[in-house]
């Protein structure tokens, strides 16, 4: 999906979350009906599980009621305002879930059983066809194979530092530095063509 | 943790980063998000980095979500049940013109939205106008039905006023002087009646603006105080 497309979208969105604050119902449908799709394959993506996903989209857009008064007193796109609801209550979910797999899953037989098959692109293919301007997709491109990798199965997939390195077949130290090393030369390349949403 | 101290500056831009890709493990996670709850500094880096990332989510294909996710979401919060579109029919110009336009949306976004569910009319008949400080951080946030004769005013950030001061609400038609819409009470949710439905009272006003007024409102019919919070009239229709 391209960038103006994304600017327009969070364009029409400002508005709509506006009115939910004012706990307008038709606006709050309005809301789910335009976003429900993309956040509910975020999560989907993320947990990998159906059931899971469609508890936290439900409970996410409980939040959003509530808290879209927030959302207008917060900087935020108002896009960026709601993949993060998302992203961050599956990632709690599955870092609180991870208390009990991590310490059960040994080194040779496979940790966390991931299934990362798919239908669809490849994350690092998602990652660069989802940069939505020219200097950001260069960015993205600029990083090294095994950052970008990384990078993108932890955005799309979810996968935490051990899962990662479980499925890169790489030590866990060599992929927490990939991790960094990746975010901060992001960062870098990114503020200095002066990406900021 | 006192991530904000500046030479802590490093790592919280680091815990941010990992917090914001989702690979920060379960407990510096709980403790950076409840640091952010606390320190804004803390909330300004995690949400920059959000939407550094942001950009890249893009590309994900859509997937509509089973109908049942919309049901409990309106149980659980109690919402009124869903309403068919106000205007009946599909001959009707205007609606079919919206549903087109709908649709037309929906393509462009290339994200398969379910039209059936939620089944409600487009919000199309509303005003919107956030009132932002000089800093753009909202403050007020104003809404009408064009075809009623009232404005909700809803705080989101105002700063509290001291006694003896009153915000003034005044409308900012182009090009002539501000003419006063009333002085807003302290309630999270101010009721401003207007002397017609607000589609023609507010037709040829761009935006809005609150000035800090003695109380009771600005004496002399012009707002003699400075002007907190202002913004653009967004047109839903």
């Amino acid at each position: 999906m391209a960038g103006p497309e994304i600017s327009e979208r969070s364009a029409r969105l400002g508005p709509l979350l506006a009115q939910v604050a004012m706990a307008n119902q038709q606006a709050f449908a309005e809301l789910y009906r335009q976003t429900s799709s993309h956040l509910y394959a975020v999560a989907l993506r993320i947990l990998r599980d159906h059931a899971a996903a469609e508890e936290i989209l439900q409970e996410a857009y409980v939040s959003i009621w509530h808290h879209a008064g927030s959302y207008v007193a917060a900087k935020s796109q108002p896009f960026t305002w709601l993949t993060a609801i998302v992203r961050n209550r599956c990632f709690d979910h599955l870092r609180r879930k991870e208390i009990e797999t991590v310490t059960l899953a040994s080194d040779d037989d496979g940790g966390p059983q991931l299934d990362l098959a798919d239908e669809g692109p490849s994350p690092t293919e998602l990652l660069l066809a989802g940069a939505d301007a020219q200097s950001v997709r260069d960015c993205v491109d600029a990083l090294d194979a095994g950052p970008k990798q990384a990078i993108a199965l932890a955005f799309f997939q979810g996968l935490s530092h051990a899962e990662l390195a479980h499925h890169l077949r790489e030590p866990l130290g060599t992929v927490k530095s990939w991790i960094r090393r990746g975010l901060e030369r992001l960062k870098r390349c990114l503020d200095g063509v002066g990406y900021i949403r | 943790m006192n991530l904000s101290r500046p030479d802590r500056r490093e790592r919280l831009d680091r815990l941010a980063a990992e917090y914001a890709l989702g690979t920060l493990p379960r407990r510096p996670r709980a403790r950076l998000a409840r640091a952010a709850r606390t320190e804004s500094v803390v909330a300004d880096v995690i949400r920059e980095w959000e939407s550094r990332l942001a950009s890249l989510a893009s590309a994900l294909p859509g997937v509509n979500p089973p109908p049942r996710v919309w049901t409990r979401i309106s149980e659980r919060l109690g919402l009124a049940p869903v309403t068919p579109p106000a205007t009946t029919g599909w001959w009707d110009r205007a609606a079919f013109w919206r549903g087109l336009a709908a649709l037309a949306t929906v393509a462009a976004l290339a994200l398969g939205v379910t039209l059936l569910s939620p089944r409600t009319a487009p919000t199309d008949q509303t005003l919107v106008a956030v009132l932002a400080g000089p800093d753009g951080k909202p403050a007020l946030i104003a809404s009408a039905d064009r075809r009623e004769a009232f404005l909700l005013v809803k705080a989101v950030g105002a700063a509290a006023v001291e006694p003896g001061r009153a915000l003034e609400l005044w409308m900012l038609p182009d090009g002539r002087a501000p003419r006063s819409l009333g002085v807003l009470t302290s309630a999270p949710v101010v009721r401003v009646p207007l002397a017609a439905p607000s589609g023609t009272a507010l037709a040829d006003i761009p935006a809005l603006a609150v000035s800090l007024e003695p109380a009771g409102g600005s004496p002399t019919g012009a707002p003699t105080g400075p002007v907190l919070y202002s913004g653009r009239i967004e047109r839903m229709f």
